[in-house]
């Protein structure tokens, strides 16, 4: 018997731990082994067991309470668990599986399916065979460019520049030596494709790193990995000994002429070093300041060589491409968005996880279908793509395919791959507050209309969201907004705006009601909801009056007609709310006339 | 955030030059060992005393400038001392629409913190820091007490996993005199035994 346990950061948060030390207890006997997330992470923790016979079955959100049903039934004994019950060898196409049979795995190919920290179960899935075929193959580096021109491949690390003609202005570059660096930084809120790539297959993003290097001459590389990923830190540390060890890397690779070499750098937790200049900046012991572009680090780069910058995504499709060739990369996705491209998909969707798919596939069935639509059975309203430098897609226009070009166009950006999907109690105008907040904050301060422009955006949407605004305020922000765009040098300024234009574009009448009727559509905005006790649903359990911070709700053990909240003293927190049981507590938005100078306060 | 947290001299570190001098000599002294240098004192410390930080400067090629400059620059180094344990709420997209801000109100209200300014427990115990994405996205909100990261909480849940973290680790937190009663309500077993379900009920 072989068990498989998802033991990801993810799957470990959700207790996989456990659920392993349980089994082992149960099935001392059991090969046990663990793999990272499976990209179900809506499931975890899971498990899979494969019964001597060869049959397997995949299980999820095992937890100590069903286990033994799940042992039970592997023991000859009892049925199949259906609630855990995902998927098994021999009834592959379950409704729950389905969120991986709808999936083209060339990314993440291995990704749940190999330990980590086990070079040979790479190898037993052919790793290191593409990086042979170049090696021993003969294949000389412009004929590894070449292959990678074909794919098409464009970066994943946001712009969608193509790949090869990238590495081309690194190879013709002078300069000794040349520099590849992984961009392992993630800093974008709500997407963790590369945490899941480095942590889940460090060994594929490594041998992407060795066929770019091979391609553009370099002979010395850094993985810059943000610190707060500290499981991938680790697995890649692994994974450079390993292949180190086995010829892989380091000086004359397999034997060949070919030397490379690999250091990691630890990030700082700043998500301006995610752009390639600063991020160069901060290994050379800098502050992660951008400068401007030309130079381009291509020409010169790290300590002033020729240096390339590829997103671990990018890194990760390499193998994948010279074993299967760039012919049959190109021939997936559109005309000019080809192969596949992976989203982190979270919010208000019912199956969160990773999620990779042909470019060209809607957003709408990669919410629907496969993300199984709403989790809270709301209407989901709108999907945040490309973190802060992107933008706010509605549902109306979920037809919309994954392609750089049309996404582009509805004033969105495609980005590094965060899906952040929100329903009807989400807050457009909040979430573009949020995330100016996020870019102010996280400006270098080295352009006045990035540090000020982006301030400034942020106060005013502060007001808003209190009810203060006015409708000239709209006015301003989109006045702000391209010529801070104009203005910036890198793109963190250059984008910044994006999230403010396309809620402004899409959900007007959300920022109308914040600023015509004092209201907060989506419940949302503290200052423009309130929060009362119908006595009807409550049962005068004092659950809500404990957990209350502001010490405001008043009544009698199960004395529902005593139950109020004083209004003067709440803080619209929504504790009481969310503890509790019979949903007696209500948020309500009820709105204001412009006449009114303070929000309504209503009465319980 | 949590570069502000207050003065308290009792979780002042004291720092061995002995180890900064084994530091530089293994990690560099040249101007790229600036990052490393600080992430490994604050590994160490977990902050950056004001003395290592000189040591640094005194040992290697680096400035005080480089030096201060790169300290303040980055989101993980603090130059404050922090309490016995490190609370990190994530306030990442996800997790903010999915109520990082409740887990916040709800930590700081069973710490004691009052003032906003403020993120140490008053007797040292927790600290508590605001983190932009830990890649857990899906399992939002998320918050991490020392290694440990507790996935899909709501305001209460965070409360129980900290008092959990607590009683294993021995310490007292400040804001959590019993289960608060304002005006000396009894909480009956059934109720104590309702408010737990509900917090495990999740989806
Ligand atoms: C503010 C800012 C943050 C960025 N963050 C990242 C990041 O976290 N990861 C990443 O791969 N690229 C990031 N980028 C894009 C990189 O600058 C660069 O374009 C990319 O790493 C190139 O790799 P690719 O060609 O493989 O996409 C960021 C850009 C900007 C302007
Ligand atoms: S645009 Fe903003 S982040 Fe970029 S260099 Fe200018 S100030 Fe710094
Ligand atoms: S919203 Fe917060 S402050 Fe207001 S009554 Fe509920 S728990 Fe108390
Ligand atoms: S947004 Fe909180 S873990 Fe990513």
């Amino acid at each position: 018997m072989t068990i498989t346990i998802g033991e990801g950061t993810c799957g470990i948060a959700a207790g996989a731990r456990d659920v392993a030390a349980l089994l082992k207890q149960r099935f001392p006997e059991a090969h046990m082994q663990s793999v990272s997330c499976l990209g179900m992470c809506h499931q975890e923790p899971m498990i899979e067991i494969a019964n001597p016979d060869g049959k397997s079955y995949l299980y999820g959100k095992v937890n100590k309470k069903n286990l033994p049903k799940i042992v039970h039934f592997h023991q000859g004994k009892g049925d199949i668990p259906a609630a855990n019950f995902i998927r098994s060898s021999d009834e592959p196409d379950t409704d729950k599986g389905s969120y991986l049979t709808s999936q083209t795995r060339i990314a993440l190919r291995n990704v749940g399916h190999l330990d980590p920290t086990s070079v040979e179960s790479f190898r037993a899935r052919g790793g290191y065979k593409a990086i042979e075929k170049i090696l021993k193959g003969g294949m000389s580096p412009e004929a590894v460019l070449e292959e990678v021109k074909t794919s098409n491949l464009r970066g994943r690390g946001g712009a969608g520049f193509p790949t090869a003609i990238k590495w081309g202005f690194a190879r013709s570059a002078p300069g000794y030596p040349k520099y590849l660096v992984c961009n392992g930084d993630e800093g974008d809120p709500g997407a963790f494709m590369d945490r899941s790539l480095l942590e889940g297959d460090p060994h594929s993003v490594l041998e992407g790193m060795l066929i770019a290097a091979y391609a553009i001459g370099a002979s010395k590389g850094y993985a810059y990995i943000r610190a707060e990923y500290p499981l991938a830190v680790k697995f890649f540390g692994q994974a450079l000994q390993d292949a180190r060890q086995l010829g892989y890397l380091g000086d004359k690779i397999l034997g060949t002429d070919f030397s490379f070499d690999i250091k990691i750098k630890e990030g700082a937790g700043a998500f301006v070093c995610g752009e390639e200049t600063a991020l160069l900046a901060s290994i050379e012991g800098q502050r992660g300041m951008p400068r401007i572009r030309p130079p381009f680090p291509a020409i010169q780069g790290l300590f002033g060589k020729p240096t390339i910058i590829n997103n671990v995504e990018t890194l990760a499709n390499l193998a994948w491409i010279i074993n299967n060739g760039g012919a049959s990369y190109a021939a997936i996705g559109t005309e000019k968005s080809k192969g596949t491209k992976v989203f982190a998909l979270a919010g208000a969707v019912s199956r969160g996880g990773l999620v990779e798919v042909p470019m060209g596939m809607s957003i709408g069935e990669v919410i629907n279908k496969i993300g199984g639509g709403s989790a809270s059975g709301r209407a989901i309203k709108a999907v945040q793509l490309g973190g802060p430098s992107g933008g706010c897609i509605p549902a109306s226009m979920f037809d919309t395919p994954i392609d750089y070009d049309a996404i582009n166009a509805t004033g969105a950006i495609m980005g590094s791959g965060g899906m952040v999907v929100m329903d009807s109690q989400s807050c457009m105008v909040d979430i573009a507050r949020y995330f100016l907040d996020f870019t102010q904050v996280e400006s270098c301060g080295k352009c006045t209309f990035c540090r000020v422009g982006t301030l400034r955006m942020k106060e005013i949407l502060s007001k808003i969201c209190e009810g203060k605004g006015t409708m000239e305020d709209l006015q301003i922000l989109e006045d702000l907004a391209p010529q801070i765009k104009d203005a910036s040098l890198c793109g963190l300024g250059q984008t910044a705006p994006n999230p403010v234009l396309t809620t402004l574009k899409y959900f007007r009448d959300e920022y109308i009601a914040h600023v015509q009727d004092k209201r907060c559509p989506g419940g949302v905005c503290k200052a423009l909801i309130t929060h009362t006790i119908n006595q009807k649903d409550c049962t005068g359990c004092t659950i809500c009056k404990r957990y209350c911070p502001a010490n405001c709700i008043t009544g009698e053990l199960k004395k529902p007609e005593t139950w109020v909240i004083d209004q003067s003293l709440c803080i619209n927190c929504g504790m009481c709310k969310e503890v509790c049981n019979p949903e007696a507590v209500i948020v309500e938005s009820l709105g204001l006339t412009a006449a009114h100078s303070q929000p309504m306060r209503a009465s319980a | 955030m949590g570069r502000f947290a207050v003065s308290n001299q009792s979780l002042e570190a004291t720092v061995d030059p002995e180890l900064v001098r084994k530091w530089v000599k293994d990690i560099g002294s040249d101007s790229t060992a600036a990052v490393p240098l600080l992430q490994a004192i604050q590994t160490e410390y977990r902050y950056l005393p004001r003395k290592a930080m000189d040591l640094v400067v005194g040992n290697t090629s680096i400035t005080a400038s480089q030096l201060f400059g790169v300290a303040t620059f980055y989101a993980q180094f603090r130059l404050r001392p922090v309490g016995r344990h490190m609370i990190r709420v994530c306030h990442g997209t996800a997790c903010h629409v999915s109520g990082a801000d409740r887990l916040d109100t709800a930590i700081r209200q069973i710490l004691g913190l009052q003032d906003p300014d403020q993120d140490t427990a008053a007797n040292g115990s927790y600290t508590l820091e605001k983190v932009a994405c830990i890649g857990c996205c899906s399992l939002a909100p998320v918050m991490v007490v020392g290694e440990e990261t507790f996935p899909n909480l709501k305001g209460a849940d965070a409360q129980r996993s900290l008092q959990k973290h607590a009683k294993a680790a021995k310490e007292v937190l400040p804001g959590d005199a019993g289960q608060k009663d304002a005006d000396g309500d009894t909480k009956d077993a059934s109720e104590a035994k309702k408010s737990k379900k509900s917090g495990e009920a999740r989806p």
